[in-house]
Order: C-alpha cells, then sequence, then structure tokens
C-alpha cells in the first residue's frame, strides 16, 4: 500500500504539492488524473525518494523513502517521466541491467527477464539494440524494466504516451493482471479515457492539491454529471492542460 | 530477503564497462592517445637527434689550397671539404682563403695569415664555423708542438692548466632529461583515455535521461559513482598500459644510441608503472566525473574536461620545466607517480616509501572525491538542476 499524507513541496516561490493525502491500496489500480502542472510527477518522486518533501510523508508499506531509501525502492516499480535507453545494449540487456540491480542475477534473472520480455510481447525486438526502437519498443522497455522483479507496489508517470493501439491493450491487459496478483498500482495520466478505462479509483489532482478522489462513478455522481470529463472540468473548474 | 542485492557495484560496473566497449567513439578516443602520443614524441625525437649527430661535411670555398696541401688534408679529414656546388640562395658562402706567403711563413715561423670570411651572425652555420674553427686551431697547435720539440721545449710549458671535464652524467640521467617528455605522456595517457567513457556515463546519463531512473533503483548513489568510476578507469588503465608497452616499442626505432641515450625498460619496470598508473587512473576518473556530473549534456561535459585536462598538464610541465625539487612532490596525487617515474627512467633507486604514500594518497583522495559526488547525486538540486 502506498500512503500520502500531507505532503508539501516547494520550489523558489512555486507550490508544487499543496498537502496532498491519498492512498493507494494493494490490489487497487489508482490514477493520479491532473491538467498538466498540477503536481503529478512531482508527487511520484516524492514517493520513490528523488524529491524530499518539505513537510508531510509519503510510505511504501509503511516505509518512508526519504528515511529508508534503499528499502522502499526494493518493493516498487517505477515508470518515470523522463526515460531513456542505453543505446548500445540491447532491449534484454537493459531489462537484465535493471533486474540485477534489484538482486535478480543469473538463472533468476534470466528467468525474470524472460518473462517480462513475454509478459509485454517483446521477445522480437528482445535482442536488437535500442537504437533505432520506435517510442512504443521504448515504452515497453521500460515498461519490462519497471516489472521485472515483480514489484508489490507500481508506479507509472503517464505510461501509455506514445502508444500505439495494440500497445495500449498490452498494458491495460498488464496493469490488471497484475492487479489481480495485488500489487498496488499508482499511475499519473492527463488522459480521461485511460483513467476511466482502467481505474479502480481517481485522485484529482489541481495545484498540487486533491481536487476530489473516488470512483468514477462516484465522481460524476459528486458533480452530478455523466460523463468523468465533465466531472473532471467541473473538479478543477478549468479545461485548460487536459486531454480526452 | 531474496530481493538483497549483493553487490550493485559490481553490477554497474560490470555494466558500464559492456555499455562502454560497444562505443567505438569511447575505445578509438582511448587508443589514439596511446597510439599517436609515443608516435608525435618519437618524430620529434627523431628530428632532433639528426640534428645533433649531423655527420654530413661542411662544404666550403677554399682559396688559395695550392699553398697549403697538408692543411687542406687535415681539414679534409675533419670533415671539412671543398665546396663543388654552388652556395644554395640566401645563405652566404664561408671562404677560408690562405695566403700565398704560406709555405714562406711556416719555414721562417712566422704566423701564416688565413683569413675565415663568412656571417658569423648566422645561427644556421654556427656549428659548421666552430667546427673550421676547432680543425684550424688543431692544426696550429700540432705545429707549435712539432717547432717547440724541435728546439728542445718540452711542448706542456705552454700548457699550464690541464682542464678535466668529469662527466658524471650516466647515460641513464642524460637521457632523463629528455625522457621527462615521454613520461608525461605516459602519465597523461590516464587522463585522456577514460575521459569520453567518463563523461558518456555521467553528463551521457543525464542528457539521455536515464539518470532519474536509474537513481531510484535499489543502490546507493555513492554505489553508483563507484561502479561508474571503476568502469572508466578500466578504460583510462587500458590506454595507461598501452603507452607504456607502446613508447619503449616505439623509441627502440629511433637512434638514441648516436646521443649517447638509452631507454630500457624490462618488464618488471613495465609492470611498476603499471601499478602506480592504477590509483592515478581513479584519480583522474574521479575528478573527470566531477565536473561532468555537474554538466547537463555531453557537449558542456567536454567543455568542462578539457579545461580540467589543462590540471595535471600544468603540473607535471610546471614540475618539469621549472625543475622544481621539493619532498613533497614525491607524495602528492600525480606529481609522485611523476617523480618516481623519472627515478625509474634515470636508473636511480626507487623511494618505495614515497611511491607507497602517494599511491595511498591518490586512492584516498579518489574515493573521497567519489563520495562526495555520491553525495551530491543524493541531492535534488543537483539531479534535478533546481
Amino acid at each position: 500500500m502506498i500512503e500520502v499524507t500531507g505532503l508539501r513541496k516547494q520550489f523558489g516561490e512555486v507550490v508544487a504539492l499543496d498537502g496532498l493525502t491519498f492512498t493507494a491500496p494493494e490490489g487497487q489500480i489508482t490514477g493520479l488524473l491532473g491538467p498538466n502542472g498540477a503536481g503529478k510527477t512531482t508527487c511520484l518522486r516524492t514517493i520513490y525518494g528523488l524529491l524530499k518533501a518539505d513537510s508531510g510523508h509519503a510510505l511504501i508499506d509503511g516505509i518512508d523513502a526519504s528515511k529508508q531509501p534503499l528499502e522502499a525502492r526494493r518493493n516498487i516499480g517505477i515508470f518515470p517521466d523522463k526515460f531513456g535507453l542505453y543505446e548500445r545494449l540491447t532491449a534484454r540487456e537493459q531489462v537484465a541491467y535493471f533486474a540485477a540491480l534489484h538482486g535478480l542475477e543469473k538463472q533468476a534473472g534470466e528467468a525474470a527477464v524472460q518473462q517480462a520480455l513475454e509478459r509485454l510481447d517483446m521477445l522480437a525486438i528482445a535482442d536488437r539494440k535500442a537504437t533505432g526502437f520506435s517510442q512504443g519498443q521504448r515504452m515497453k522497455v521500460a515498461l519490462a524494466q519497471a516489472i521485472v522483479h515483480s514489484p508489490k507496489h507500481l508506479i507509472l508517470d503517464e505510461p501509455s504516451r506514445g502508444l500505439d493501439v495494440m500497445s495500449t491493450r498490452i498494458l491495460r491487459e498488464l496493469l490488471r493482471e497484475l492487479r489481480g496478483q495485488g500489487t498496488s498500482i499508482l499511475f499519473s495520466s492527463h488522459v480521461m479515457q485511460e483513467v476511466a478505462a482502467l481505474c479502480d479509483q481517481v485522485v484529482v489532482v489541481a495545484k498540487g492539491k486533491v481536487a476530489a478522489q473516488g470512483t468514477t462513478e462516484e465522481l460524476c455522481a459528486q458533480t452530478g454529471e455523466t460523463a468523468l470529463e465533465e466531472a473532471f472540468v467541473k473538479i478543477i473548474g478549468t479545461d485548460e492542460g487536459i486531454a480526452a | 530477503m531474496s530481493n538483497l542485492v549483493r553487490n550493485p557495484i559490481r553490477i554497474v560496473w560490470r555494466k558500464e564497462l559492456r555499455d562502454a566497449i560497444r562505443d567505438k567513439r569511447s575505445v578509438m578516443a582511448a587508443m589514439s592517445y596511446a597510439f599517436f602520443g609515443p608516435l608525435l614524441m618519437a618524430v620529434a625525437f627523431y628530428v632532433m637527434i639528426s640534428q645533433l649527430t649531423d655527420p654530413s661535411d661542411v662544404e666550403i670555398d677554399i682559396t688559395g689550397a695550392e699553398h697549403a696541401p697538408a692543411l687542406v688534408e687535415h681539414l679534409n679529414s675533419n670533415g671539412i671539404v671543398e665546396r663543388d656546388k654552388p652556395w644554395p640562395a640566401g645563405r652566404q658562402p664561408i671562404v677560408l682563403a690562405i695566403g700565398e706567403s704560406w709555405a714562406e711563413d711556416i719555414a721562417l715561423a712566422k704566423p701564416a695569415p688565413v683569413t675565415l670570411t663568412a656571417d658569423f651572425s648566422a645561427t644556421k652555420q654556427t656549428g659548421d664555423l666552430r667546427r673550421i674553427e676547432r680543425a684550424i686551431e688543431g692544426y696550429s697547435n700540432q705545429i707549435a708542438f712539432i717547432r717547440m720539440q724541435m728546439r728542445g721545449l718540452d711542448p706542456r710549458v705552454v700548457q699550464p692548466i690541464e682542464l678535466v671535464k668529469h662527466d658524471t652524467a650516466t647515460k641513464g640521467s642524460r637521457s632523463a632529461i629528455l625522457m621527462g617528455s615521454v613520461l608525461i605522456f605516459i602519465l597523461l595517457s590516464v587522463f585522456f583515455s577514460g575521459m569520453n567513457v567518463a563523461i558518456d556515463i555521467s553528463a551521457g546519463e543525464r542528457e539521455r535521461n536515464s539518470l532519474e531512473l536509474l537513481l531510484s533503483q535499489p543502490l546507493s548513489s555513492h554505489q553508483l559513482v563507484l561502479g561508474k568510476a571503476l568502469a572508466a578507469s578500466c578504460f583510462a588503465m587500458f590506454g595507461g598500459v598501452l603507452s607504456v608497452v607502446l613508447i619503449p616499442i616505439i623509441f627502440r626505432f629511433l637512434p638514441l644510441h648516436n646521443i649517447g641515450i638509452s631507454l630500457t625498460l624490462d618488464w618488471t619496470m613495465m609492470l611498476l608503472i603499471v601499478l602506480m598508473l592504477a590509483p592515478l587512473a581513479l584519480f583522474a576518473t574521479a575528478l573527470q566525473l566531477f565536473v561532468s556530473f555537474r554538466a547537463k549534456s555531453f557537449k558542456e561535459a567536454q567543455t568542462y574536461i578539457s579545461f580540467l585536462l589543462m590540471l595535471p598538464m600544468l603540473a607535471v610541465f610546471g614540475v618539469e620545466f621549472a625543475r622544481l625539487k621539493n619532498p613533497i612532490l614525491y607524495y602528492l596525487p600525480l606529481t609522485g607517480q611523476h617523480q618516481a617515474l623519472l627515478d625509474i627512467i634515470k636508473g636511480d633507486s626507487l623511494q618505495w616509501l614515497p611511491i607507497f604514500i602517494s599511491a595511498g594518497v591518490t586512492a584516498i583522495l579518489s574515493l573521497l572525491i567519489i563520495r562526495y559526488i555520491g553525495r551530491m547525486l543524493a541531492s535534488e538540486k543537483v539531479v534535478f538542476g533546481l
């Protein structure tokens, strides 16, 4: 379970997070929905300990990443905001690198890598060097890196950007399957459809605060709208920076 | 816990090394310095040696040679011959004129006039003129000695002082002067060879946006930096070893013996040099990582590092040309290895304690820098450039 309590973070004059509080329980997909610049990436980075919160805390299974970063990171898979591949390594080697960093080496590592590659339907590109990979193929490598060690928590920052329809379906199936295995999944998005299609719980973030929280139906009911998009616009008060 | 990471440093090291070996640019950079550095040096030496030991005859115009055939023969045997080609344009002719009265003057024991006409300020001909003067002086002395002996005098009465030159320069120490500059190449090879890798694994990591994910893995930033530094050091050592092996081979083709210099490095010495380069390689990469982790792009890092490279060059050239002699130089990074290498080349006895201390100081300083970089990468300000 990921618990975020009263998270506050300021960069100079800009308040990026302003007392953010929510939980992402096990076996559920939690969507962090918000316009660009709402603080989604800052929030995720604080959870895995790359940023230090000014106040409040984020716990992964009760472990605070700002205090015990290594322990916290062992239990999470991360798909970051910016991901770059090592162009001279093959897809398999890249995934194996991250498996090894999580302690999976030799046979155990090979098996885990093979499983992740199969799961994302990328055996065809597994032994090609990353130079010349399409955006979709790059996303898959990054996803494989995030899940290769079968983490109990999965944090994804806008995972569907640049994916074609087939890849999006693979991603959704993967997330549902992991949810079935009890993984707590937290992902950020500014794409409404995706959140509506996948999430058990939606956390709407605007200006560093939780603007609303609940299932898609609950949010619609709260605002008296029938579509999530309308509900969302009503909640954050503007339609700036969101995609349908 | 099965997830426990046993040795992340080794994992990072192995990955970075594999990545770097596949980078043709890095491999070429490491090799080209080791190849072309000594080669360039050798060419410069070759030109210098051939100038120093120019054995060709001095060709001059001699007028009135028929008056003094014995003198001309003496000159010929000293490599000074009559010129049959015209002087090249821009070159002042050197003319030696023997007077008509030569035979008469010699017979009467009067000074026989011989006129040497030349541009004495022309630096190119200084060596030639000195050879002519020395040859004539020698001939003059011979006649003087014969005359005194004929008069029953010991020729040594006109030589009240005998200056005995006792040259203490061994073959080794003479070569040290020239070899000093070769050493600089060996020392700097570890700074140049790993440079490209160091930039790629630090600023490159940031440029291709892979730094954030890497820093979110369950290893400390200190372990990450150490693994990376070791990988870049391996490349630096690759270049260092290559230049240590290549320099004696390349210099074997130079006629060093003509100027009384020998450069012989046996295997134990080469091994010792390589061992001394090892901590220096770590030091070089630690410094390079320190600057290029602060850079946002490959290009920016290259700019910083080219400034950084001036430091070891200034330090080594400074010591070399200012002929600094200070015991502290034996203990510091870079200068310590430099002094030890000088001793090796000179054939002096090695001072083991300073060698060990400077190796230790170099290694400890490198690890401190690496630790500092690790701390730097734990700071969100540095990582995200806030």
